[in-house]
């Protein structure tokens, strides 16, 4: 009975194309966007992920001001009050459960090799810098503690930095100018992907001899082990404090980081992603209004249906069967659609923007609870006609 | 003594229109016995369509009795009632009402979606009766292929194929030229010598002619 239900269904579909798929359209384009919204988000959020988990593990940064991620996360270095002096606190009183210890300066800097020119991030750290940032090293080597006590005027460049100033050509021991002030190339990075690959490193001395930096852009460490972190953290900011107001700092774990930042994009994902469920309503609605058309053109064979045997229940379901199919294949095509533009987006686009699973359930139980909730009621409306007055229906 | 398929005992039937009672049947009895060939005749207003739905079980009187093979039927639910009508009732309008995106074969099984038989018997019944209705041939074709005889056909077909009780018919030649409609009447008394209790529901005296029973009705009552 329900495979006839079916095909009865598919034939009435099939009988006017067109309606079809212009009933179909709104629950394509919600599904489709849902869909679509939601693998791209994902993938922002794994290439995010991957991308601070090359990092390093582990990781500890003091940053200056105080950091809620709600306020401008760039008002505490207005006001920043981070020096050497911080650096050695941590170390005087922390060095038991932090190692890898650096201060950093983040300073952007044209880096000039002849006529070329490169905008690079400089992360300005102590000997340990590779180590915290786990930098690792493709070509030469990282500075030395000789380097760092001696302000020497050595670089190690990233991948990207590498390729765009210097091609084929071996950069050891090359020089190039920062600020018109000559370095040499000690050693370039291995490729990472994405922005760490356009930075450069240079012992933080110099940076203060060099470009007079004086505050801090932040202190780096990493905790000696994963569940040393929370103690790490705690014992930081006690030390700090001796020294510092509660708002002049904020330590933060990388897990932190990455759940803030997850946390915001899974609520924006999931914002946007209701947006376009409203276009699933509104699709829904579509399918209900074309169903009372069909339940009214086919009084007739309802009434026939009647006469022949069919029960109440048996037209209810034929109808309800149709809304449905409508919806599960307008939700099928919306998720092939979805499916072919996440595949574009991660050919084109360097993240892995992939349709998870829980997505393309989510979509085919939506798309049929729209036919549901949306054809029960022409479906019952069908059910319920006389089956009289129906064969008298011209 | 012999019993009957179908008994109307007393039936009353009575309709609410712009708030008055109209009475379209009023205490109506007959008896009809298996392999009957039947008229039910009367003007326009008589009542007969009221009889004939109520005797094709598309709705229940308001008082009286429906006995279809020794069961009362007039007080049973609509889902009730559909499976009795799929099992003992088959209908040929004056419309025909074949499904018209569906072929004849098709409209032939129509009946079967609805009953017990399985479905791997579906299509050798349907060709049994379109081959009873002479319309093998077009077993393919859409209803809108097919001559206004040949829908009647198809439906004569679609209405023998659960094998019911009765045959009712709402004005089986009313659609059709006299020469196509004589030839259904051919059909109909072929069917009756085979042992088929038909009911044929008409204005035409011409046709209530081939039945040997007849019931005359006027004003929702039984005249002769």
């Amino acid at each position: 009975m329900i495979t006839e239900l079916f095909l009865t269904a598919f034939k009435s579909l099939a009988s006017n194309k067109t309606r079809t798929f212009l009933t179909m359209l709104g629950v394509i384009i919600g599904v489709f966007a849902v869909i679509t919204l939601i693998s791209i988000g994902e993938g922002i959020q794994n290439f995010v992920t991957q991308r601070f988990n090359s990092l390093g593990s582990n990781l500890i940064f003091v940053v200056p001001g105080r950091i809620n991620f709600r306020d401008d996360p760039g008002a505490g270095y207005a006001t920043n009050k981070l020096t050497k002096k911080h650096y050695n606190l941590i170390d005087t009183y922390i060095s038991d459960v932090v190692s890898d210890l650096t201060p950093l300066y983040e300073i952007g800097k044209s880096l000039t090799y002849k006529n070329k020119n490169y905008y690079s991030v400089l992360n300005c750290t102590n000997e340990n810098g590779d180590k915290a940032y786990n930098v690792e090293i493709a070509e030469g080597r990282y500075f030395s503690r000789n380097d760092v006590l001696s302000s020497s005027r050595v670089v190690v460049i990233g991948h990207e930095v590498r390729n765009e100033l210097f091609s084929n050509q071996d950069p050891i021991g090359k020089t190039l100018k920062i600020d018109d002030k000559t370095f040499t190339i000690i050693g370039v990075a291995k490729e990472k992907g994405g922005a760490m690959d356009q930075r450069s490193y240079v012992p933080y001395t110099t940076a203060e001899h060099i470009f007079n930096s004086t505050r801090y852009s932040g202190i780096v460490m990493k905790a000696k082990s994963p569940e040393l972190v929370d103690s790490a953290i705690k014992r930081i900011e006690q030390a700090l404090l001796r020294d510092l107001e509660e708002d002049d700092f904020t330590v933060l774990s990388q897990k932190d980081i990455l759940n803030s930042f997850t946390s915001i994009l899974s609520t924006i994902t999931i914002g946007i992603g209701a947006i376009a469920a409203i276009s699933l309503l509104v699709g829904g609605i579509g399918i209900m209004n074309i169903m009372l058309v069909t339940v009214t053109e086919r009084t007739r064979e309802i009434g026939l249906r009647k006469a022949v045997g069919a029960s109440p229940f048996n037209i209810a379901l034929q109808f309800l069967l149709e809304a449905t199919s409508l919806s599960i294949l307008g939700g099928a095509i919306g998720v092939i659609l979805a499916l072919i533009t996440t595949t574009i987006v991660r050919l084109n686009f360097n993240f892995d923007a992939t349709v998870p699973l829980w997505a393309l359930l989510l979509a085919f139980i939506f798309s049929a609870m729209v036919g549901i909730l949306f054809g029960t009621y022409p479906a019952v409306k069908a059910s319920k006609k006389d089956p009289i007055e129906a064969l008298r229906y011209e | 003594m012999k019993k009957p398929i179908l008994s109307i005992k007393k039936v009353y039937k009575s309709y609410m229109v712009g708030g008055q009672t109209i009475k379209a049947l009023n205490g109506v009895s007959l008896d009809i016995f298996e392999g009957d060939l039947v008229a039910i005749v009367g003007k326009s207003g008589s009542g007969k369509s009221t009889l004939m739905h109520i005797i094709g079980l598309l709705d229940t009187p308001t008082s009286g009795d429906v006995i279809l093979n020794g069961k009362n039927v007039s007080k049973l639910q609509e889902s009730e009632l559909a499976t009795i009508r799929n099992k003992e009732i088959g209908f040929v309008f004056q419309s025909f009402n074949l499904l018209p995106r569906a072929s004849a074969l098709e409209n032939v099984i129509l009946p079967l979606t609805y009953s017990k038989v399985p479905k791997t018997k579906w299509e050798d019944n349907a060709l049994e009766m379109l081959k009873i209705v002479d319309l093998l041939e077009r077993k393919n074709n859409k209803s809108n292929e097919l001559s206004g005889g040949q829908k009647q056909r198809v439906a004569i077909a679609r209405a023998l194929v659960n094998n019911p009780s009765i045959i009712l018919a709402d004005e089986p030649t009313g659609n059709l030229d006299s020469k196509t409609g004589a030839e259904i009447v051919k059909k109909f008394l072929e069917l009756n010598k085979q042992g088929k209790t038909i009911v044929i529901v008409t204005h035409d005296d011409d046709l209530a002619k081939i039945a040997p029973k007849k019931f005359v009705l006027k004003d929702g009552e039984i005249i002769e």
